[in-house]
């Protein structure tokens, strides 16, 4: 494990936590809904039209993926939101379950193919 | 916000240290991310309802650190990595266990 690394990891993911922040402060669950789904599309997006190419350094992939991304979107928030979402409304935590769950998905899916595609169009050139 | 950033980056370098370590294993499954969503459920349970609701509780540890610590991203990007591979066995059972795994673990950390 090299110094570089972690350095970069924990700098990245110093503005990854806050930029999260902004979405959540201002806009509460919701803010945080975006973000995780925002934060599936670009790090699909980047794995496979970046990372696994080596299109950039290691250092700088581990600081803009499990750095920047990771710290972006947070697991342990989207739970505990709906938790909370449904001690009010049932259906509200429902829909906030169900639409995180969906639109993570098809949102790193999304990445994914925009990737292939993008990588295609460059090869067939 | 600082206390957010600093947060964030400690709870990534845990993150970074735990999957770093699953992958000594060179077990080809997501276990260090499913382990970290999990446990970063569960404490965030239990912070937000058996800890003083106090700014550096809620800035540093709850939004920076367990925020950080835990992610969304990786675990929809492995999630289409086994669409795409047609792992459906392990995209069905990686999902259920991380989500209704999620929710059950945060809602048992609420109690007590």
């Amino acid at each position: 494990m090299k110094i570089k690394n972690l350095v970069a990891v924990a700098a990245f993911a110093f503005f990854g936590g806050i930029f999260r922040y902004l979405f959540s402060s201002n806009l509460g669950e919701w803010g945080i809904m975006v973000a995780n789904l925002v934060g599936c599309f670009l790090l699909s997006f980047l794995t496979y039209y970046v990372i696994e190419r080596d299109l950039l350094a290691g250092w700088l992939n581990l600081g803009l993926g499990t750095g920047l991304i990771g710290a972006f979107t947070t697991f342990s928030s989207f739970t505990t939101s709906v938790l909370n979402l449904s001690k009010s409304n049932f259906w509200v935590g429902g829909g906030y379950f169900l639409v995180s769950l969906l639109g993570g998905f098809f949102a790193a899916l999304i990445g994914f193919i925009l990737a292939q595609l993008l990588v295609k169009m460059e090869e067939d050139k | 916000m600082i206390l957010v950033g600093f947060g964030a980056s400690c709870g990534a370098l845990l993150r970074y240290l735990f999957t770093y370590l699953w992958k000594q294993l060179r077990v080809d499954w997501p276990g260090a991310t499913l382990l970290i969503n999990l446990t970063g459920a569960f404490c965030l349970g239990i912070l937000t309802h058996h800890f003083p609701a106090n700014q550096f509780t809620i800035l540093f540890w709850e939004t920076g650190f367990l925020g950080g610590y835990t992610t969304f991203s990786t675990l929809n990007t492995e999630l289409v990595a086994m669409y795409n591979d047609h792992q459906w066995f392990n995209l069905i059972i990686y999902g259920t266990l991380s989500y209704l795994g999620g929710l059950g673990l945060a809602w048992l950390g609420m109690q007590f």
